[in-house]
């Protein structure tokens, strides 16, 4: 224990926000409420059943400042449940809860509060993506989370086997998926049920589907950026170049993708895992590449998103937070993560170089050459955008953009049409809410 | 649901111990004016109303009081101050506007149409094929009976959602058995299709209910005295007619209950198409049934004062419903 706090001295992070929480703590003269001696406690709920309390062990033996208690929920929607619950009860609010849906829902609900001089503080433990997605007009709402980088995983094997160069563009993309259909393979699997294909493609192409003007939202779900994914995806509908595998029937989707009869997939890290439990005959057979770039991109950049934790409006123990999540960057942290069983950590996406981590998410026996796997992992990461604004009413209208997506994917619709129809959903469900908006011409 | 709709049966039938029909009556034969307000009579009355107390205190607390919370939030409507909306809410009374809106629109009724329809379907279905068995068991001899009871009864014991997720695999056209076993015989039968997914719901929805109505119409038929079957073969009548003129007329109360215990659960259709939902998402859209309206109404859109308006309605037509068939299949009762 002395050793690992030694270390986590000498690594020197967190110092800044825990000068102030020293300070608070011992000399009584901040206006803080828990200045009695002893540590401050505060309350974390969040639904990592496999390493969340783990974690926290271990911050707790390495300071004594903090007092962290994990409260583990059953999972995402249970965690919404109890803690609605709890903000409306106005007791037992919690300091840190998991991020379960978007940042600018919680704002919009008054949970989360703004934590921009806790999070300022300790703004160079962070990289840009994680810093950005954390905020709210300009503000911080959240804390910084890093958002796991999209790269491009595929099947060597098949691509050799038809003699198909691996694309670097959307366009040459859609030729692979032409040059491969005659053989009877997909260039990629799109799930009629689940849009963030879409999302992804439509945030590297520079979409804003929410903007911020003044005191009013600017809508606009059929901009050019947003037209641009819809191209990419609308051609290859259109020839049929994609299947349309559900993730509810895992077991029949895993098959398939390890079948060869599928090309490639973007991908993240923590997917990984899965696959390489999934993939029987393939294993081997895969290599990472960069994600597809827009032709006319100035500079290459990398789909991520990711819905940050935060520190419920009524906490008053902020610098703790930031102190515990600052410790979260920690090498003694990652390591005091990693999952007994399976021996796998978690790859901190959150801090400015991650690379010395990445060999431990590669899968075994995955990737034909796992170093340069590696190398596409951690680039990915220097280059997610991480902010992507859903804007204040993300649960109502996710679901409608599932069902347009679906028939769109089914082709019963065109994507253009359904991206129409999720933004008048949008307006008018903005508008039944009260909330000002306007509609980009 | 369905069992507390049983209780409530059960509780409503029964008689109270202790307060025989008539019990009045005598207690008033003692001299006029004389009648004491708290004789042994009332006393013991009381004490046998009180047994139904643990039911009355749950029927209140989970059934009573939600529903009039649920009156209350369904007559106002909260807004959002204004702005980007960061600022708060404001609630306000809005009188009958949530109901007035549910009564016209349009997904909650096309919504509601679909599952009468697919109730047309799947509720006379449940009965027939689940009065069958139970026939075919009363037929059986008792301890062949009791082994096929079991297992006829292990679906209904499976959640829904449980079951819902095992019947997505056995349907699934990649790794699923079905498929395969239909190509043996020449059909191509894609159970994930869009034309298919009410074939798919609906055979899920019967192998999950039938052995709960099975197991209430068997219990029927053990309560039907048994010289009466004794009386029609030494009239020569084959077993096929015993079963047809005597047994199916004995079980018509509870054939009445097990249609509207059917019909409520099939007018609440959730999680089965939720979770088909990702299997056709092209046809099964969030508002595809009432009960999931409700549900995007209340947790994803938020419009938590009009899910409850809707969820009243739906009660409304649900109860309104049951009213209409039990008069109808329950008038020429002897």
């Amino acid at each position: 224990m002395m050793r690992s706090r030694a270390r986590w001295a000498t690594a020197g992070l967190a110092v800044t926000a825990l000068t102030g929480l020293t300070a608070c703590s011992s000399t009584g003269a901040s206006a803080g409420p828990a200045e009695a001696e002893g540590p401050v406690t505060i309350e974390i709920w969040g639904w990592n059943a496999e390493t969340g309390e783990q974690i926290v062990d271990a911050f707790n033996e390495a300071q004594d400042d903090v007092e962290v208690k994990y409260v583990l929920q059953a999972s995402n929607v249970a965690t919404q449940t109890n803690f609605q619950n709890a903000m409306e009860a106005g007791s037992g609010v919690p300091c840190l809860v998991q991020g379960f849906a978007p940042l600018t829902t919680m704002v919009v609900n008054g949970w989360a509060q703004d934590i921009t001089e806790q999070v300022e503080g300790s703004a160079d433990l962070y990289n840009e993506g994680a810093l950005a997605a954390a905020q709210v007009d300009g503000r911080y709402y959240g804390l910084p989370s890093g958002s796991d980088g999209q790269f491009y995983i595929v099947n060597q094997k098949t691509f050799d086997k038809y003699d198909v160069e691996v694309p670097t563009t959307w366009d040459e993309f859609v030729d692979a998926g032409r040059e491969l259909k005659p053989h009877g393979v997909d260039i990629t699997n799109l799930a009629g049920e689940d849009p963030s294909s879409l999302m992804n493609l439509a945030q590297q192409a520079g979409a804003e589907w929410f903007a911020i003007d003044g005191d009013q939202w600017v809508v606009n779900f059929t901009d050019d950026g947003t037209l641009a994914a819809a191209d990419v995806f609308q051609q290859l509908i259109d020839e049929d170049l994609v299947s349309n595998q559900t993730y509810m029937d895992k077991p029949a989707l895993l098959k398939y993708f390890d079948s060869g009869k599928m090309a490639s997939v973007t991908t993240q890290w923590w997917s990984l895992g899965g696959y390489q439990v999934g993939f029987t005959d393939s294993a081997g057979d895969w290599s990472a590449h960069p994600i597809p770039q827009f032709a006319d991109a100035a500079a290459p950049v990398t789909p991520g998103r990711t819905a940050p934790s935060f520190v419920p409006e009524g906490c008053e123990e902020p610098d703790a937070v930031m102190a515990y999540t600052d410790w979260l960057t920690t090498p003694e942290a990652v390591e005091a993560g990693r999952n007994a069983e399976t021996g796998a950590i978690g790859f901190p996406t959150q801090i400015q170089d991650p690379a010395p981590y990445v060999e431990e998410v590669i899968p075994k026996d995955f990737f034909a050459d796992e170093k340069a796997a590696g190398e596409e992992i951690v680039a990915a990461q220097e280059t997610v955008i991480g902010k992507f604004e859903l804007g204040p009413n993300y649960d109502a209208w996710f679901p409608e953009l599932q069902d347009q997506w679906g028939k769109a994917v089914a082709g019963k619709i065109t994507l253009e049409e359904a991206m129409t129809a999720v933004e008048e959903f949008v307006a008018s469900d903005l508008e039944s809410k009260g909330i000002s908006y306007t509609v980009a011409e | 649901m369905s069992v507390n709709t049983q209780d409530h049966h059960t509780t409503a039938r029964e008689p109270v111990p202790g307060s025989p029909p008539g019990g009045r009556a005598r207690s008033g034969s003692s001299p006029r004016g004389r009648t004491p307000l708290w004789n042994w009579r009332t006393a013991q009355s009381v004490k046998g109303a009180s047994l139904t107390f643990p039911f009355l205190a749950g029927f209140a607390l989970f059934v009573l009081v939600p529903v009039g919370m649920a009156l209350r939030e369904s007559v106002y409507t909260t807004k959002s101050t204004g702005g980007l909306g960061f600022g708060g809410q404001t609630v306000s009374f809005a009188g009958l506007d949530n109901f007035a809106a549910g009564l016209v629109d349009g997904s909650f009724w096309t919504g509601m149409l679909r599952v009468f329809l697919y109730a047309l379907v799947v509720v006379p279905l449940t009965q027939v094929l689940s009065l069958a068995l139970a026939l075919l068991l009363d037929a059986a001899r008792r301890r062949a009976a009791a082994r096929f009871r079991i297992a006829l009864l292990l679906p209904y014991m499976v959640p829904g959602v449980v079951g819902t997720m095992v019947w997505i695999f056995q349907y699934s056209p990649t790794v699923g058995p079905l498929t395969p076993f239909f190509e043996i015989f020449g059909l191509d039968v894609n159970f994930f299709s869009s034309s298919m997914v009410w074939v798919s719901m609906g055979n899920l929805a019967v192998w999950g209910s039938l052995g709960f109505t099975m197991l209430i119409l068997y219990g029927a038929l053990q309560s039907v005295p048994h010289e009466i079957f004794e009386a029609a073969r030494l009239d020569g009548a084959s077993e096929l007619r015993i079963a047809w003129s005597i047994k199916v007329p004995f079980v018509r109360a509870s054939l009445v209950l097990t249609s509207l215990l059917s019909i409520i659960g099939t007018l609440q259709l959730f999680d089965q198409p939720l979770l088909f939902r990702a299997v056709t998402p092209e046809t099964i859209t969030r508002d595809f049934t009432p009960a999931m309206m409700i549900y995007d109404q209340a947790f994803k859109v938020g419009n938590l004062n009009y899910a409850t308006a809707l969820s009243v309605i739906l009660a409304l037509v649900v109860g309104v419903a049951s009213a209409i068939i039990y008069r109808f299949i329950n008038r020429e009762e002897p």
